[in-house]
């Protein structure tokens, strides 16, 4: 394992190396890492709707009341109860715009309302965040795919 | 023979028309019985209010603005909060008695504050609530033309301590009689007479509710006799409980203005600014008092003649046993406690009222605004709304004192926006935002000037191989036909700037850059821009476009403005939330809608230009720090000889907008800098937004570049500025006369770590 890390490493520093004399623009059209990059897991994710939304909602957000509201609005996301779930979705965006929690329902949510591009915009927006795990990231490249 | 069946037949021919006639009469007055009180009564116009505030830990607020809030919501400060509406503050410490509002309960709450975040919340027994929210402020309402307001009440909503208050002063034999009760008028002329004091009215509450249905208040037989034949139609049609709801929903208690306060439900609200179930009994007294005479006993016009009849119906309840002899005491001796006069309930914002009504026309016709009773809970932030319209009155004075009466018909319009979620938190359609009519923020199209041209440099900058921060531009003389005429712009200081970075051209807003950069990209890739930002007019292909003759509403422009602040995303603005019905079951919502219109990277390049703004340029002045965590940029905009002075900049989680000029299109001496942004300026620092959230896009690096040539430079040489670049597009030439003062280690960004950080978190890339 160690070996293989220290060949990462090594392997990195020649790439940068090799590119940093001679850089050309990133492209920047494609904002995601394609979903097939990550993994199969990812693959399961993408083919089970319902598996994705279980994953989806055992994100807790990390402030206690915003936590509370979401408990509200998965109940009402599950019950197909759209427009209540959303309402609620808006309250705890309102405490905080900085939880992939959130980000990760809303996109969910607009993709179970059927609304793909808003969807996909939202997820577009929750990968802007800075303190989100990699699995929230992962989750919310699947709503860039679908 | 032949008389006798004469006068028969007269006699009997008369009673049949007598009895038509009264049959129509009851006919027409069981009509109006049943019309009113089916129909009419219940209308109950659609009810606008702010956004109820919720307090969470952990949210980000301005504690000032709380307790400006709290004082509009007519809370009262206190030493020890004991009673619904009463808080304490002491340096972080928030003690709040809360009136309660849907399913938020009444009660003592104590919210400590840590540096413009809530870090705790707690209730009475010290135990931690996540949650707590504020009851919102009703800002006006779809009034029928009668302009009558009510808040009506169903049966269980309806407090034991009213209905025994109103039968014991207005109808002791209520449940006893059918409609008119002589034994009624006798005991309350023998009561009367006893007392010395009118006590108790002689009508009974049927008869006064068959009283409200005639709109004359002549005294004549007539009338007594279709009142009486009406509450006999009101007792055969409906149950006691009915009649007696339909009076406690339907009776006048005051004028407000045009409006008309119906009810004790509205009651409560307009004199105590609760709702009826948070009245004590010396309010409910008070109010019940009032009956006799809304004008006479006025509490606000004549206190101390609404105190008397107060503590005279105070007395009845304890001579009728509802209270005992300490209590009477105790109450009778208590101030009125009336919450402070809201003179502009009807329309209260009429700049904001006006965006509410045109999205509303979407989705409701007239008639169920007016009588359905929805409740509309717009955006609207009342506190940023005052500010908002204090700052552009005061402004104004400030404009009159320093540049003479000319300015007296000066007009103006100014919006604030949550930049991500697109709702309106306030609106102001002139420098007189109280009064009514024309309504700027959405029917003044003006020349926007140079707002246009952080516009412009985004279409360039969303060309990331062509554009950067530091491609140079050319700032020197242009003449061009444009329209079969010689079109040859200026810059405002009327001076050529050569060769100039593009930020610098942006912050400095320079006409020709702009220009020339404008023609390079094209008409068509700005068109498309315009698009993704929400500008949905066609833009005409003349080059002035580029430099600021293109013509917007503030509305449309801070709409625009909304997908840059917000990085890209487009959300249509919002003035309404959502619209319950009466039984508070959601009606209508307006969603937040989101769309990624332009990439974040060029978006980051151009915010980052805008903040240069602030820092350096047109609206220099505040501190970095201040700067650097409102995340603060913004763009001035004065449009030719003067006639238009803009200013948009974004501060914290704010976007706002300010247009002035006059409505005539005359010039003005006011450039976007000494006009608009004063107001800008006077609201921000009037609300002090709390701090942004920043996001760090991977893609972006910070390089110390010359704010002349462009080239890279170094953190230790002069005119060097740290300017970011999407990676891979930064310069790569260092001039040698900078060799020394730059050293490898400028760059803020670390390529390694970012490789590192790829490969392992197998990020964005």
């Amino acid at each position: 394992m160690k070996l293989l890390r220290l060949s990462i490493v090594i392997f990195v520093f020649l790439n940068i190396l090799s590119c940093a004399s001679n850089q050309s623009p990133r492209d920047i059209s494609n904002y995601s890492v394609p979903v097939d990059n990550f993994s199969k897991t990812v693959e399961l994710l993408v083919a089970n709707e319902a598996f994705l939304e279980d994953e989806i909602l055992k994100i807790n957000a990390q402030n206690p009341s915003v936590q509370r509201i979401l408990i509200s609005a998965d109940d009402l996301l599950t019950q197909e109860k759209f427009l209540q779930a959303n309402s609620e979705l808006e309250r705890a965006y309102r405490i905080t715009k900085q939880d992939g929690a959130l980000y990760l329902r809303l996109a969910h949510l607009r993709y179970k309302q059927g609304l793909f591009q808003e969807s996909e915009s939202f997820a577009s927006k929750g990968l802007l965040l800075s303190n989100i795990s990699s699995w929230e990231r992962l989750l919310l490249n699947v709503y860039l795919k679908n | 023979m032949k008389f006798k069946l004469t006068i028969g037949f007269f006699i009997g021919f008369t009673s049949i028309i007598v009895l038509i006639f009264l049959s129509a009469v009851v006919a027409v007055i069981d009509y109006r019985v049943t019309t009113k009180l089916d129909g009419v009564l219940w209308t109950v116009p659609a009810k606008l209010y702010s956004r109820p505030m919720e307090l969470a830990e952990g949210l980000k607020l301005n504690q000032d603005n709380l307790i400006r809030e709290l004082e509009m919501l007519s809370y009262e400060s206190v030493s020890k909060p004991d009673s619904p509406g009463q808080f304490y503050l002491s340096k972080n410490d928030l003690k709040i008695y809360l009136r309660g509002y849907q399913d938020q309960r009444s009660g003592i709450f104590d919210v400590e504050f840590e540096q413009s975040q809530i870090k705790k919340i707690s209730n009475q027994l010290g135990i931690s609530e996540d949650l707590i929210k504020l009851e919102p402020i009703v800002i006006g309402g779809m009034y029928p033309a009668h302009m009558e307001d009510r808040v009506l009440l169903n049966w269980p909503e309806v407090p034991q301590i009213l209905i025994d208050t109103i039968l014991a002063v207005e109808d002791q034999n209520f449940f006893n009689h059918y409609g008119v009760s002589l034994k009624s008028i006798s005991r309350a002329f023998l009561k009367n007479i006893q007392a010395g004091e009118v006590e108790q009215g002689g009508s009974t509450i049927t008869q006064q509710l068959a009283k409200s249905l005639f709109f004359s208040s002549e005294q004549t037989i007539r009338r007594k006799v279709m009142e009486a034949i009406a509450s006999l139609l009101i007792e055969f049609h409906y149950s006691k409980e009915e009649i007696l709801l339909a009076y406690i929903n339907d009776v006048f208690l005051a004028q407000s203005g045009k409006r008309a306060i119906h009810g004790f439900g509205m009651g409560a609200q307009h004199f105590f600014g609760t709702s009826i179930k948070n009245l004590s009994t010396d309010q409910v007294a008070m109010l019940v008092g009032m009956l006799k005479g809304p004008s006479l006993y006025n509490p606000r016009r004549n206190p101390v003649n609404a105190t008397e009849r107060r503590n005279l119906v105070l007395k009845v309840l304890n001579r009728s046993n509802k209270i005992d002899d300490s209590n009477f005491e105790n109450l009778k001796n208590k101030q009125l406690g009336l919450s402070a006069p809201n003179y502009r309930t009807e329309t209260k914002y009429p700049a904001f009222h006006d965006l509410v009504r045109l999205e509303l026309q979407k989705n409701f016709d007239e008639e169920e605004l007016r009588t359905k009773g929805l409740a509309i809970e717009t955006n609207i932030d009342p506190v940023l709304q005052e500010s908002l319209e204090n700052s552009i009155r005061e402004t104004k004075k400030q404009l009159i004192k320093k540049y003479g009466t000319k300015l007296n018909d000066l007009e103006g319009s100014a919006i604030a926006v949550d930049i991500t979620n697109g709702e309106i938190k306030s609106v102001v359609g002139s420098t007189s935002p109280s009064s009514f009519g024309f309504n700027r923020s959405i029917n003044a199209i003006r020349p926007i000037g140079s707002l246009v041209k952080p516009l412009i440099y985004l279409t360039a900058l969303d060309k990331y191989n062509e554009y950067n921060l530091t491609t140079i531009l050319d700032d020197s003389e242009l003449s061009l036909m444009s329209g079969g005429k010689l079109w040859e712009p200026d810059n405002f200081d009327k001076k050529f700037h050569g060769e100039i970075p593009l930020h610098v051209a942006l912050w400095q807003s320079y006409n020709i850059a702009s220009a020339r950069l404008g023609l390079d990209i094209g008409y068509e890739s700005v068109e498309s821009m315009f698009m993704n930002l929400g500008i949905q007019k066609s833009v005409p292909n003349y080059p002035s476009l580029f430099i600021g003759s293109f013509e917007l509403s503030p509305y449309e422009a801070i709409q625009a403005y909304q997908t840059i602040a917000a990085d890209g995303f487009y959300t249509p603005l919002r003035s309404i939330r959502q619209i319950k019905d009466t039984k508070g079951d959601l009606e209508f919502s307006y969603p937040y809608s989101i769309e990624q219109r332009v990439r974040p990277e060029p978006v980051a390049l151009l915010k980052f230009g805008m903040q240069q703004t602030f820092i350096r340029g047109t609206a220099r002045g505040y501190p970095l720090d201040k700067i650097e965590s409102w995340n603060a940029g913004g763009k001035t905009g004065t449009s030719d000889d003067q006639r238009d002075s803009w200013f948009v900049g974004f501060a914290g989680e704010l976007l706002v907008l300010v247009w002035l000029g006059f409505d005539d299109n005359r010039p003005t001496p006011l450039t976007g800098r000494t006009g608009a942004f004063q107001v800008w300026k006077n609201f921000i620092n009037s609300i002090n937004p709390v701090e942004s959230d920043k996001n760090v896009l991977p893609r972006i690096e910070y390089v110390w570049t010359d704010m002349k040539d462009g080239l890279l430079s170094g953190k230790k040489c002069k005119n060097s500025l740290l300017v970011p670049f999407i990676k891979g597009t930064e310069p790569k030439i260092i001039p040698n006369v900078r060799r020394s003062c730059a050293t490898k280690f400028d760059r803020s960004d670390s390529g390694v770590l970012d490789k590192l950080r790829e490969v392992f978190e197998g990020g964005q890339g």
